[in-house]
């Protein structure tokens, strides 16, 4: 029959034995790996070294909390928007991530240079524009990036044992848990110990970095932390987390977890073992949620427990949905949005939250997708395909 | 190896049952397929037909009896496990990833014996281009196959009912299984529909050797293209063997007719 | 010993108020299986209306003030319950109800958004066309007292005050009422028909989106009616925008959630079981970590048991 030689030709290739003509050539992995890499430095330097003197301390500040708030939400797209778990305490990952590297900054320059002074280099520099003498990295930036790094692995540990759960919970369930995490390590923060100062040298010199992890100045905060943290470092972070959050939805990897967002009955009859992506995605988004909180208490010089509890959470949540949920673009321009908002709603002055809650609702009646739904900016822009074949 | 397990049979079922409650849904299900069998399974509403797939796919755990796809125990194993053994399957109340796309639905079938490790992704090292090139094609081939390339773009929940069919059975090949569990593949289709898309099931059997096992409610349709069927009623196997001893037999009938009065 | 009564009494006592918002949360969830969040701020709203509604009375807080007779205290109560319905009504029909199809995500940040609303408008203050007007302050305001300060019993050291026994009472009495409601009337039938579905209840003659806001407004009723106790025993009330009643309103949502959500008995188990797990961790372990008990108690119940100590699992259908 021909039709049935037709079909044997055409079944030929299965994908678990695919040619070998399919592989690209070698020397392709370098620029394929890296070129994205490359272009968010050169575009962090840029916002960095141009951008940011022209528009101003008000702007600059406005600039690096779009920053820290484009990772925040991109990072809880990997969990909410891509697979569909439900989580309302991204604010205790953060949380996390910026007291662990705040510790690490704070008390390790103590430890190395006897004194919570800056050490950074250029990329680092936040003092007055140009007063700046020395080289382009300094040895308190390695403390810093190495700080970011820890307390992103610690806020992604915390993000493996909430993940735990979500083996057994759905939907609200699993969100009312991460609530409660967000919320213990709130409280469990704001109950830690007093924090070590100046004074107290020889004190933290004489006591190992594991045990000053309890000092971290309780209800008052943590403060005095030199602050490293630039708009180049975080949007470099920034470029990392969007070539992360893109890469992953365009790959198998990225398809395993929407498929479980889409109908997880369906997902593991097509082999996808749910419990295991869902573990990994929350521990991939709580990584880069503690990477914003380190940015975060880094920027500022102080970071408090008090002000990272469910409302912060919301808010990030917020960004995911009216972005729409799974769309990386979509929640990029939404924290962008809603970090502006606020100061651009100033001119209503007490009427401010109100005016914000109400587009909050009125938003979600007439646009329950968000802005992009789970596309992507670009795709708005893509002609579709003809239909019909050649 | 255990003792008569046939290296040639693709699907063993030995006396599987569950029970919800008090109600026995399943009891005692027993059914061996041989490589290119397509065999049915019939019977009334509610006589736990689909309950005997959630018991081989591993949605419900079995209370007793055993399972074995092509050699291998696979009864108390996770639903994606049982996925990887070789049994692929539709639902009966279609279970698309609606928001994805024509394409994207098959891939995920496709890339289930791809590879795809994180760190592979994320850098795109060439051994991950070559498998997100190979479950592309793999899956574009599938949708030639079940008539469907043409809407590749399209997002799965928009594609007409007979189409969804076809798309499961897509995703579900894609999965390069060794046994096909089709639940009501036909349903909602006209009958030169139907009689087309069992013209497919028939040829996609013979290309791969599979082993279909297939639910139907339209009768005629399953004594024409079934070799052996298999008749529940309230969750008991009440008859089994070739199209003609089935219609003959005096259980069936009564189990469809009521009883005689 | 002495504290062990104590503490059980106060635990008691909370847990009762708890077991109040609790019900709320329970009979919207059990209904339209969404957590609604504005709940808490209903509840802020009902111990500020309680405040409002008192000041009308010529009554205000401070030493010297007499309390007044006993109707006064019930009036209050009653006009609060009412304005808490009227604006759990308002918020149903105008804020979820367009939404009734819409993913559940959708309608749980719309109750964000409706909390915040009704957060800051509570703290509005200002001047409008050259009038003063406010609705209830940015600032703190002390509670005036409508319940004699008398002690009801001695038992060893251990006090049971006329508060708390007004409170235990009044949460009491409005649980038997509820429960009467829901199982004995034929209002309470058709809330349980519409729990169990909406389709079928509709063909069964249901007017289902009256009943949706009934829900509504019976849980904001009863939400007021713990601000009101509230108040009646913490004298001092914050601003409605402090984290304060958020935290009380998520504690009762744990309570809903621990006994089993949609279960009207777990809500009143569940809020009794946190009052007692809360008070009896402050008072024995470290006051410094109150919620984090009532937090990890709620986390260890959802593992060991998802569905709550009398919620029934439920299966999904392939």
């Amino acid at each position: 029959m021909a039709e049935t030689a037709m079909l044997r030709k055409r079944m030929s290739v299965s994908a678990s034995e695919s040619p070998e003509e399919l592989r690209p050539p070698a020397w392709s992995f370098v620029p394929r790996a890296f070129a994205p890499l490359l272009v968010g430095t050169v575009v962090a330097g840029i916002l960095y070294f141009f951008v940011q003197p022209a528009i101003g301390g008000f702007g600059s500040n406005l600039l690096l909390f779009a920053g820290i708030n484009i990772i925040l939400a991109v990072s809880l797209t990997i969990v909410n928007g891509f697979t569909g778990q439900f989580s309302i305490g991204h604010a205790g990952f953060m949380a996390l991530g910026g007291y662990t590297a705040a510790a690490i900054v704070y008390y390790g320059s103590f430890k190395i240079y006897g004194d919570a002074s800056f050490h950074g280099g250029l990329v680092s520099w936040t003092g007055r524009a140009g007063g700046f003498r020395g080289p382009l990295l300094g040895s308190g930036d390695l403390l810093f990036v190495g700080a970011t790094v820890a307390g992103g692995i610690v806020a992604a540990a915390a993000g493996w044992l909430v993940g735990l759960p979500s083996l057994r919970l759905r939907g609200d369930y699993l969100a009312i848990v991460t609530l409660g995490f967000g919320e213990i390590v709130r409280v469990v923060l704001q109950g830690t110990d007093e924090q070590l100062r100046r004074y107290d040298l020889e004190l933290i010199r004489s006591t190992p970095m594991l045990k000053l992890m309890n000092k971290l100045g309780g209800a008052l905060g943590f403060i005095g932390i030199p602050a490293y943290s630039t708009v180049f470092w975080v949007y470099l972070w920034v470029a990392i987390m969007l070539i992360v959050a893109v890469r992953l939805k365009h790959s198998s990897y990225g398809r395993a977890l929407l498929s479980i967002r889409e109908d997880e009955i369906a997902a593991q009859a097509v082999g996808v073992n749910i419990t295991r992506y869902k573990v990994r995605a929350f521990v991939l988004s709580s990584f880069f949620a503690g990477v914003a909180g380190a940015l975060y208490a880094l920027q500022i010089g102080s970071i408090n427990a008090g002000e990272l509890g469910f409302q912060r959470s919301f808010e990030i949540l917020i960004m995911v949905v009216l972005g729409g949920l799974g769309s990386v673009s979509g929640a990029t321009l939404a924290a962008i949005i809603l970090t502006a908002l606020p100061e651009v709603l100033r001119f209503v002055d007490q009427y401010r939250m109100i005016v914000y809650s109400l587009l909050l609702i009125i938003m979600m009646i007439v646009r329950p997708q968000g802005l992009f739904g789970v596309r992507e900016a670009w795709d708005l822009f893509r002609r579709r395909r003809p239909r019909g074949g050649a | 190896m255990s003792d008569a397990i046939g290296d040639n049979l693709l699907l063993d079922v030995r006396d599987v049952s569950i029970r919800f409650g008090g109600l026995c849904a399943v009891n005692k299900f027993s059914l061996a397929l041989p490589p290119g069998a397509l065999y049915g399974l019939i019977g009334p509403n509610g006589a736990g037909k689909t309950t005997a797939f959630n018991l081989l796919t591993g949605v419900y755990r079995p209370d007793g009896g055993s399972v074995y796809v092509q050699g291998k125990r696979v009864d108390g194993l996770k639903p994606h496990q049982i996925a990887h053994a070789g049994l692929a399957r539709t639902f009966q109340n279609i279970r698309l990833f609606g928001e994805l796309s024509v394409l994207d639905n098959v891939r995920m079938g496709a890339q289930m014996r791809g590879w795809h490790g994180l760190p592979g992704t994320l850098l795109r090292t060439g051994r991950y281009v070559k498998a997100e090139r190979g479950i592309d094609r793999h899956a574009r081939q599938l949708l030639d196959i079940m008539g469907i390339a043409s809407r590749e773009a399209e997002q799965a929940k928009n594609l007409p009912y007979g189409d969804q069919r076809r798309l499961e059975i897509a995703r579900a090949l894609a999965t390069e299984p060794k046994v096909l569990l089709l639940d009501e593949p036909a349903a909602g289709m006209n009958p030169q529909e139907k009689h087309d898309l069992m013209q497919l099931i028939r040829l996609i059997r013979d290309r791969f050797r599979l082993a279909i096992l297939l639910i139907e409610h339209d009768m005629k349709l399953v004594m024409s293209i079934c070799e052996r069927i298999t008749v529940l009623d309230h969750g008991e196997t009440i008859a089994a063997g070739n199209p003609s001893e089935i219609q003959a037999n005096p259980k069936v009938i009564e189990a469809y007719l009521g009883e005689p009065v | 010993m002495t504290q062990l009564i104590q503490t059980l009494t106060d635990g008691i006592a909370v847990g009762s108020l708890y077991a109040l918002i609790a019900l709320g949360y329970t009979l919207v969830y059990g209904i339209l299986q969404f957590i609604n969040f504005a709940h808490s701020d209903v509840f802020a709203l009902g111990a500020w209306l309680s405040f409002t509604i008192a000041t009308w009375f010529g009554l205000a807080a401070g030493s010297g003030a007499t309390t007044p007779p006993w109707y006064i205290g019930l009036a209050v109560l009653a006009l609060a319950m009412i304005g808490c319905g009227i604006v759990g009504f308002l918020i149903e029909r105008l804020a979820y109800k367009p939404l009734r199809a819409a993913p559940r995500l959708n309608v749980l940040i719309t109750a964000i958004g409706v909390s915040l609303l009704l957060e800051n408008v509570g703290q509005l203050e200002g001047m409008f066309r050259g009038h003063h007007f406010k609705i209830f302050g940015p600032y703190p305001k002390a509670m005036p007292a409508l319940i004699p300060d008398r002690v009801l019993l001695h038992f060893a050291a251990v006090q049971f005050r006329l508060v708390d026994a007004v409170v235990l009472g009044t949460a009491l009495f409005l649980m038997v009422a509820i429960q009467w409601l829901v199982f004995r009337t034929r209002l309470g039938m058709a809330m349980r028909a519409v729990s169990f579905n909406h389709n079928s209840a509709a063909l069964m003659g249901i007017n289902v989106s009256r009943i949706i806001s009934a829900t509504f407004v019976l849980g904001s009723m009863l939400a007021a009616a713990a601000g009101f106790l509230y108040a009646m025993k913490y004298a001092q009330l914050k601003q409605t925008a402090d984290n304060v009643w958020v935290l009380l309103g998520l504690k009762a949502f744990v309570a809903a959630v621990v006994g089993g959500i949609g279960n009207i008995r777990g809500a009143m188990l569940g809020g009794i079981f946190i009052g007692l797990i809360e008070f009896f961790g402050v008072a024995y372990l470290s006051d410094k970590y109150r919620d984090v008990y009532v937090f990890s108690l709620l986390i260890i119940v959802l593992l060991v048991r998802p569905s709550g100590i009398l919620g029934k699992a439920t299966v999904e259908k392939v």
